[in-house]
């Protein structure tokens, strides 16, 4: 099969115009698409991340385990406890932490909260390089009852910090339960409506069937994960295939398309969702009394040793490698995204398509810059 | 000849300045009122996303907060139309040079907010190898708006900050 970089044009063609594609652009924020372009055809498309580069793992390594909840969240603040989830996963493997059963069940309904936000961020924008102006101003609206329903649970909006090594920050209030369960019954009624209003819509699929198709031989041979391996077939799902925290309680299923192609891409965050409406409802069904995490103490010492973990976020398999030398800080940070491998699939895709294809094929991606960037 | 439009660009300065003086003196203060009028509900600000603050400002224009209801639109493509750049979160040294850019291409009159801490000082990451302790070295900021994120109801206040103060501006060209 073809891998995407080699190249199949040549440069001094007087047809050939290079046109550099952000960060400066409506159609990419925070990143930058080199583009070589024959008329209305991108001929060659070379991404350029980097820009939002805060050295997360660097500073990761002169702050203690504690300290360092709330700056690692913050590379995909609209997925913020997935990421933390991995982090707390490998220093609860580290320190041969048994976490109560509550503070599980509590860890895996915030989880689910922020996957459904970061879902609709991305169906939201979709929407809008669709020129979709209803998905935009509805999914950012709907958005905020999630948010609100995590600010309800955590005490913050957006950055919610509530997974943390050792458990979670603090306990679900009552009130919050009953909210979440209705949430839930009106979210999914919201649903059907954005099937009809979006996924069912004539221009919709006009302008995203057959739009940079991704096969699955290529989705397994760029290393492509979570919505955008789903959508070209590949049912992989870290919570499914080694379930983590008390994911083995719930029925779910993991939801494959095979077309492949943007809407794919879009409809597998819709199936997604509605997988994790089903989660969330059946743990606050369930939700066990008890402790909601252990006595950590402010700065935590951490035995020797070295811990790999991975969870499903919304984007797709987030990983942490965590090395200690027994001292309070990690002695090496490595984080594993999800949109960085998914990237590699972008210059491939970026081929012989169309310059206003470009914002709908980029996006769909759900590739967010500050998580590729660290 | 870039000197050369340089100096047509100078030229042109001292004229509007020019101008501005004796409109100053002739209509005074109804015609300035008049155009700050015109420049407060009207506020175009340029795309640039510069990292997690973003989503509040994509928050901050959707269905719940709504600034366009305070007469400024979430985002717009051209630089050359745009007269707001808020700076949305970390500016780290790849992208500084590009945010002076951005800057320099803006037309006059043109305004700054610094949205979140690490446009502000750095925030979290002020110990940070790659990130600028604050945009204000290298752009002049006009409203501040602190938090990490900010909420987009801070967001606004900034927004209405910043057309309290345009609507004191003193000059018609903006200086
Ligand atoms: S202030 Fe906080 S939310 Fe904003 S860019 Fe900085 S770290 Fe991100």
């Amino acid at each position: 099969m073809k891998m995407a970089l080699e190249t199949e044009y040549s440069p001094d063609a007087d047809r050939i115009m290079a046109v550099s594609l952000g960060p400066q652009h409506p159609g990419a924020g925070h990143f930058r698409i080199r583009l070589w372009l024959d008329g209305d055809y991108v001929v060659k498309a070379l991404p350029d991340a980097g820009y939002v580069h805060r050295g997360e793992e660097k500073m990761g390594e002169y702050r203690n385990y504690i300290q360092n909840v709330p700056h690692l969240e913050r590379p995909v603040i609209l997925d913020s406890s997935n990421i933390l989830f991995a982090y707390s996963l490998g220093v609860d493997e580290l320190m041969n932490s048994k976490i109560p059963s509550r503070g599980q069940y509590l860890r895996v309904i915030m989880s689910e909260i922020n996957r459904i936000i970061s879902h609709m961020y991305f169906i939201a924008i979709q929407g809008l390089f669709l020129g979709h102006t209803t998905m935009i101003t509805w999914c950012m609206g709907d958005r905020d009852f999630w948010i609100d329903l995590g600010e309800r649970i955590a005490g913050a909006r957006v950055t919610f910090a509530y997974i943390i090594p050792g458990g979670v920050r603090n306990d679900i209030p009552e009130f919050a339960i009953e909210k979440g369960l209705r949430t839930c019954d009106w979210f999914e009624k919201r649903m059907d409506e954005y099937e009809k209003i979006f996924y069912d819509n004539p221009m919709v699929h006009q302008r995203s069937d057959g739009v940079g198709v991704l096969s699955r031989e290529e989705a397994v041979a760029f290393g492509a994960t979570g919505t955008v391996a789903r959508a070209s077939g590949l049912a992989l799902d870290v919570r499914k295939d080694e379930p983590y925290s008390s994911y083995q309680d719930f029925e779910f299923k993991t939801p494959v398309l095979t077309q492949g192609d943007s809407w794919a891409r879009a409809y597998v965050a819709l199936l997604d969702m509605r997988e994790s409406v089903k989660i969330i409802r059946q743990a606050l069904k369930r939700l066990p009394q008890g402790p909601v995490r252990l006595k950590l103490g402010p700065q935590p010492r951490v035995p020797a040793g070295e811990a790999y973990s991975r969870t499903e976020a919304a984007r797709g398999e987030m990983s942490y490698y965590i090395v200690s030398d027994g001292s309070p800080r990690p002695y090496r940070l490595k984080i594993g995204v999800p949109s960085a491998k998914n990237l590699r699939a972008l210059p491939h895709l970026l081929r012989n398509v169309h310059v206003a294809d470009i914002p709908v094929i980029y996006w769909s991606l759900n590739y967010w810059p500050v998580e590729a960037d660290r | 000849m870039v000197v050369a439009e340089r100096q047509k660009a100078g030229t042109f300065q001292v004229l509007v300045g020019k101008i501005d003086e004796v409109l100053q003196y002739a209509i005074g203060d109804p015609l300035r009122y008049l155009a700050n009028w015109g420049r407060l509900y009207s506020l175009w600000p340029v795309h640039l996303e510069t990292a997690c603050c973003s989503v509040e400002v994509g928050a901050a224009a959707g269905s719940r907060f709504d600034i366009e209801r305070f007469g400024t639109l979430e985002a717009f493509g051209s630089l050359r139309a745009c007269d707001l750049i808020i700076v949305m979160g970390t500016v780290t040294r790849k992208l500084a040079p590009r945010l002076k850019l951005i800057y320099d291409q803006m037309a006059e009159p043109k305004w700054v907010i610094a949205m979140g801490a690490c446009s502000i000082t750095g925030g979290l990451y002020f110990d940070s190898y790659n990130v600028l302790r604050g945009i204000d070295d290298i752009i002049p900021v006009d409203v501040y708006v602190p938090g990490c994120p900010p909420r987009a109801e801070a967001l606004i206040q900034g927004i209405v900050l910043l057309q309290e103060k345009i609507r004191r501006m003193p000059t018609l060209s903006g200086r």
